[in-house]
């Protein structure tokens, strides 16, 4: 049986290890910096099994944390391709942007920063021309002209084609 | 020292820290940012050192006391800076700093193996993938949303809390093993750690699970991990096939476009 006081030290930073990565998952806004937190708890939690394996002289907690090394493996290989996935789809890593995830009846969270983000103008994507030139009210027996018929005319003749 | 004196004496070490750590997240880049991180250097270190005092004198030999200290405050240290710096390279920079000392830990608790291991597969893979992901990612150092935590006081405030019932719970149950049995509060025992006869009797029925003096470390680990637990090493092996594959198709979205090449 092992030394108590120092199996107390050992928790002891574990713990604090522990609490680090949960001020830094909260806090942080950086999907990767977030994910680094959570392997900072993962160390807290390793460090306590080894404590633990000393002090009762047992393989067991040792063997856990080399289980844990191996998952820890294949979630950092799962997690960072869906950042990528995710960092293609936004351009940005920001947490706060992918709100959308929360429930039905909540509202969004919103503090100074991303008010700032969000009065920000949001560019729209380029959409394919189709259907009646905007403006263009539908009247029985006139001619329609269309956006493909429009744009026919500007390629022989320069006219300012208004866009939506 | 009675319970109460002892539980309050953690909670404010414990708030000292969260207050320094609260000051160092990241806030914006006004000018009044630098006195609040030196102050907040100041604090965290005062805590750190108070923690300490806690700890006593525990190890056979002082140079072992010594890198355990060390270690121990590099390990912390790093952390604090990890979750407070600007650049997520420089996070994980610290975050490997906090790997190298932590496997020193495992090494001055007799865990060989797993302080190698630590070292090769965090240190030299994990941090690794994750140092390629941010410079695909964000090869221009700093983004405006690195710059602004979110609701730092509030999340300071559940790691204060979590921090104090976990190291409270810590002091409370060592000061209670070093008392003679018939001085603890009836059921005081149940609240701290497990007896060790039965922990004894738990082991008994699994040899390979004892930790023997003068047998060959890794000998020993292996034979422990492969008599006790091999149903659980080839499931982590599928699992480690499954998740490597599940991200090439995650960032592939398109599986024809796989075979076709």
């Amino acid at each position: 049986m092992g030394n108590l006081p120092l199996l107390n030290n050992y928790l002891s930073v574990g713990a604090i290890l522990f609490a680090l990565g949960l001020i830094g998952f909260l806090s942080r806004r950086n999907l990767i910096v977030m994910f680094l937190c959570a392997e900072l708890m993962l160390q807290g939690v390793s460090l306590t099994f080894v404590g633990f394996s000393t002090f009762h002289g047992s393989w067991g907690g040792q063997v856990f944390t080399i289980f844990s090394l191996a998952l820890a493996g294949a979630e950092a290989a799962v997690a960072l391709a869906l950042i990528v996935v995710l960092f293609r789809r936004n351009e940005t890593l920001d947490i706060s942007l992918w709100q959308d995830l929360r429930e039905a009846d909540q509202p969004p969270v919103l503090d100074e920063f991303e008010a700032a983000v969000a009065d920000v103008e949001p560019v729209y994507p380029e959409l394919t021309r189709s259907g009646l030139l905007p403006g263009q009210g539908r009247e029985p027996g006139h001619h329609h002209r269309t956006i493909d018929e429009a744009i026919d005319e500007q390629r022989h003749e320069p006219v300012e084609v208004p866009h939506a | 020292m009675g319970e109460f004196e002892l539980t309050l004496s953690t909670l404010i070490v414990v708030v000292l820290g969260g207050f320094g750590v609260y000051l160092l997240l990241p806030r914006g880049t006004n000018p009044s940012d630098r006195i609040a991180r030196i102050v907040g250097c100041v604090l965290t270190t005062i805590s750190l050192v108070l923690i300490a005092s806690n700890f006593g004198d525990v190890l056979p030999n002082k140079t072992n006391e010594l890198t355990f200290y060390i270690l121990a405050a590099v390990s912390i240290v790093s952390a604090v800076l990890m979750i407070a710096s600007h650049n997520p390279v420089i996070s994980a920079l610290w975050f490997a700093l906090v790997l190298l000392s932590n496997s020193g830990l495992y090494l001055l608790q007799g865990a060989e193996f797993l302080s190698a291991a630590t070292i090769i597969i965090y240190a030299g893979a994990i941090i690794v993938t994750f140092l390629f992901v941010i410079m695909l990612a964000q090869p221009n150092g700093a983004a405006p949303y690195d710059l602004h935590s979110r609701e730092p006081l509030l999340s300071c405030t559940a790691g204060v809390i979590l921090a104090w019932t976990l190291l409270g719970t810590l002091h409370y149950a060592c000061n209670e093993e070093a008392k003679p049995l018939n001085q603890r509060p009836a059921g005081a025992s149940s609240a701290a750690l497990p007896s060790p006869s039965l922990v004894a009797k738990s082991l008994a029925g699994h040899p390979e699970s004892v930790i023997r003096e003068g047998k060959a470390h890794v000998d020993s680990l292996g034979r422990t991990l492969f008599l006790e637990h091999y149903v659980a090493i080839e499931v982590v092996g599928m699992l480690l096939l499954v998740a490597v594959v599940g991200a090439v198709l995650i960032v592939n979205r398109d599986p024809a476009k796989l075979t076709a090449a």
